[in-house]
């Protein structure tokens, strides 16, 4: 039983001890001041330092989960390399594959919404007749403008030399040859040049040119085709389609307002023209554009996968950190639990700790992935506005997320397991 | 605490088998008669099974706590000393037998419910202090109410009851920079802040030298005095003496309430 005059006695030596301990906040307040006043531009240290003392009031989730992950620099930081280097290598890859997506339908331009019809080679004829010019414009009615070609291949000579180039007759020369200045809406008269025959034989408008045996007045030099076309435009000379001999064409080209239209103006000229007998050909740029679309979401893919693969890896070295991390804070987390910290609690905690590794690589990730593929595209023929473009902000956010996410559900066991222990043996352990 | 063997009734009696309870200085108020004890048990049983054989730690016991009491648990290793203490701390559910925490049955409380009722009723400490590195003294303090969002009045309550244990100039401090009793005041510090009616202490002065140990005992005793239950387990005869009741544990029952055995 206890001695009462002995405990008298440690009470007054607890009370002579409080006393001490508050002389030492008198002087540990003094010797504070001090050094405020030593060091003045520490202040704005101290308000930074104060800022962050709020936050983590605020989010103390968040401020334990950092301080956690604090004490091991090193391991926290590789396993957020992990998630740095894959989501780097998603962004880069995704936003690469996307960049050249761009680049190559940019290349191909409007070449996916023509349909060309020529005559099928078994029929036999090597034209089409005004019957089936009427059948492809109703084909084609309020889907896009019907332009039928005559065509054939010419000696032209002018300047001072000759070469063969491949003449045009038509009307409406712009939607298929491009619009420079003196290119008419209706072609009624003179020669439309394209660029490098023009350059070939010295021509610009005004010059005169022949062509077999006629001559003409050159009216404008079409502009130099920056798009695949199988036309040929820029070794091409384009006349009134009254130059020729024919009244037939030997192709119409059909310029559809988009794919879709293109599309139903493919089908449903096969099905006006072609219904007995294959009188025609058709052919349709979309579906090429279609192939070389899924091609590239194909690699697109895999080269995603790749890099996918990178991040899950990623994944499994954070599932590794928190293991390591959660056992050896076994005791620590008895003690939360045994102070009456509820496990959803524990778990929210060591989630978000796994989280920030991720949000933390994942943020460097998606900078370095981007500042990475524009200086690809800044030093090759890739051009700047093919990485800038919306589906490729979408790569990074999605990498972002993924990489998120995988170190996310890396944390999902250990903290569960952590969490769930009952505190009797964690303290134990 | 009483005896298996007490053929009392449970409720109040066994203050006449400890007449010092009723004396201690400053008892925030005398036990009375039917005070509701702060947490009891009726012949609680706890066995485990290890290696496919029954280990009864606890082999049937009784026991109350009163508020304000001062009670010091003894005996040799593996008597079930820290069983007992898992039990009242609600870290541990009896195999048999009921235990009542202000009255109520704990086999009726969910996890969930166990947790918060550990966080409200029952302060924590434990022989190596098992403060969390990271944190600085008063932020161990407030660990219990960390993800509370009353952050300033925890910080209130934090800072008042390290300033009560004389740590006052050591606010900002991290546990490598306290000596051992610093860290165990903090630990109490951190047990009280969500006003307990019962402080469970595990060895509490094991790992300081006698002059610190008088400190925390000291501290323990003004805790008493403000009506909260003060349970300790200990080596420590010393310790055993300053108590107001000794419960002497050996193979998992309660030998004899009056003379400490330490073992």
């Amino acid at each position: 039983m206890p001695d009462w005059s002995r405990l008298r006695a440690w009470l007054r030596g607890a009370r002579r001890r409080a006393d001490r301990g508050r002389r030492g906040v008198s002087d540990a307040v003094a010797g504070a001041v001090a050094a405020a006043v030593a060091a003045a531009p520490s202040t704005v240290v101290d308000r930074t330092r104060r800022t962050a003392a709020a936050l983590g009031r605020r989010f103390p989730a968040v401020s334990l989960a950092l301080r956690n992950l604090s004490r091991q620099r090193l391991r926290a930081g590789l396993a957020a390399l992990g998630i740095v280097i894959g989501v780097f290598a998603v962004v880069a890859l995704g936003m690469l594959g996307t960049a050249l997506q761009t680049a190559a339908t940019e290349e191909l331009g409007g070449l996916g919404n023509q349909v060309i019809v020529s005559p099928a080679a078994e029929s036999g004829r090597e034209s089409l007749n005004s019957r089936d010019l009427a059948a492809i414009e109703r084909a084609a009615a309020g889907r896009g403008t019907v332009i039928p070609l005559k065509s054939t291949g010419a000696t032209v000579s002018g300047g001072g030399g000759r070469t063969v180039a491949q003449v045009y007759g038509t009307t409406n020369p712009r939607p298929l040859f491009g619009d420079a200045p003196g290119v008419p809406d209706y072609h009624r008269q003179g020669a439309l040049v394209g660029a490098d025959v023009a350059d070939a034989l010295d021509l610009r408008a005004g010059s005169q040119v022949t062509i077999e045996s006629n001559t003409y007045r050159v009216v404008a030099v079409l502009p130099p085709q920056s798009s695949i076309t199988p036309l040929r435009a820029d070794s091409a000379v384009v006349l009134p389609p009254d130059e020729f001999a024919t009244e037939e064409f030997s192709q119409v080209v059909v310029q559809a307002d988009s794919g879709s239209d293109a599309d139903a103006v493919a089908r449903e000229v096969r099905e006006r023209l072609n219904a007995r007998e294959r009188r025609v050909s058709v052919f349709s740029l979309t579906s090429v554009l279609d192939r070389i679309t899924e091609f590239f979401a194909l690699l697109n893919g895999f080269l995603l996968a790749v890099a996918g693969v990178s991040l899950v890896v990623a994944g499994v070295s954070i599932f590794n950190v928190m293991l390591m991390t959660v056992s050896e804070r076994r005791g620590e987390i008895g003690v939360l639990r045994a102070v009456g910290i509820h496990r959803d609690q524990v778990l929210r905690t060591l989630l978000v700790e796994a989280t920030l590794l991720g949000v933390a690589g994942g943020v460097v990730g998606v900078l370095l992935g981007t500042a990475g593929v524009v200086l690809v595209a800044l030093n090759t023929e890739l051009p700047i506005d093919a990485v800038l473009v919306a589906a490729n902000a979408l790569v990074a956010l999605g990498a972002f997320a993924f990489g998120a996410t995988v170190a996310l559900v890396g944390g999902l066991y250990p903290a569960y397991r952590a969490a769930w222990e009952p505190p009797v043996d964690s303290l134990r352990g | 605490m009483t005896g298996p063997d007490d053929s009392a009734t449970v409720d109040g009696a066994d203050d006449a088998a400890d007449p010092d309870t009723g004396s201690t200085p400053g008892s925030a108020g005398e036990p009375a008669a039917d005070a509701q004890p702060i947490i009891s048990g009726r012949s609680v049983v706890k066995a485990y099974v290890t290696g496919g054989e029954t280990v009864r730690a606890l082999r049937g016991i009784d026991f109350r706590v009163d508020p304000g009491e001062f009670v010091a648990i003894v005996g040799p290793s593996g008597s079930g000393k820290s069983t007992l203490l898992n039990m009242l701390g609600l870290l541990d559910v009896p195999t048999g037998g009921v235990v009542e925490l202000e009255g109520v049955d704990v086999e009726t409380f969910s996890d969930a419910e166990r947790t918060r009722r550990r966080k409200e009723t029952i302060g924590f400490v434990f022989q190596s202090f098992h403060l969390i590195p990271t944190l600085t003294a008063v932020e161990n303090v407030e660990v219990p109410r960390l993800l509370d969002r009353t952050p300033a009045r925890t910080r209130e309550a934090a800072t008042d009851l390290l300033e009560r244990v004389g740590l006052g100039d050591r606010l900002g401090h991290y546990p490598d920079e306290l000596s051992g009793g610093q860290k165990q005041r903090v630990a109490i510090a951190r047990a009280l802040v969500n006003d307990p009616g019962l402080l469970l202490a595990d060895e509490p002065t094991g790992n300081l030298d006698r002059e610190t140990g008088d400190q925390i005992l000291a501290e323990f005793d003004a805790i008493t005095d403000e009506g909260v239950a003060v349970v300790t387990v200990t080596h420590d005869d010393y310790v055993a003496q300053f108590a107001d009741r000794v419960v002497n544990l050996i193979d998992g029952t309660v030998r004899d309430d009056e003379e400490a055995v330490t073992g």
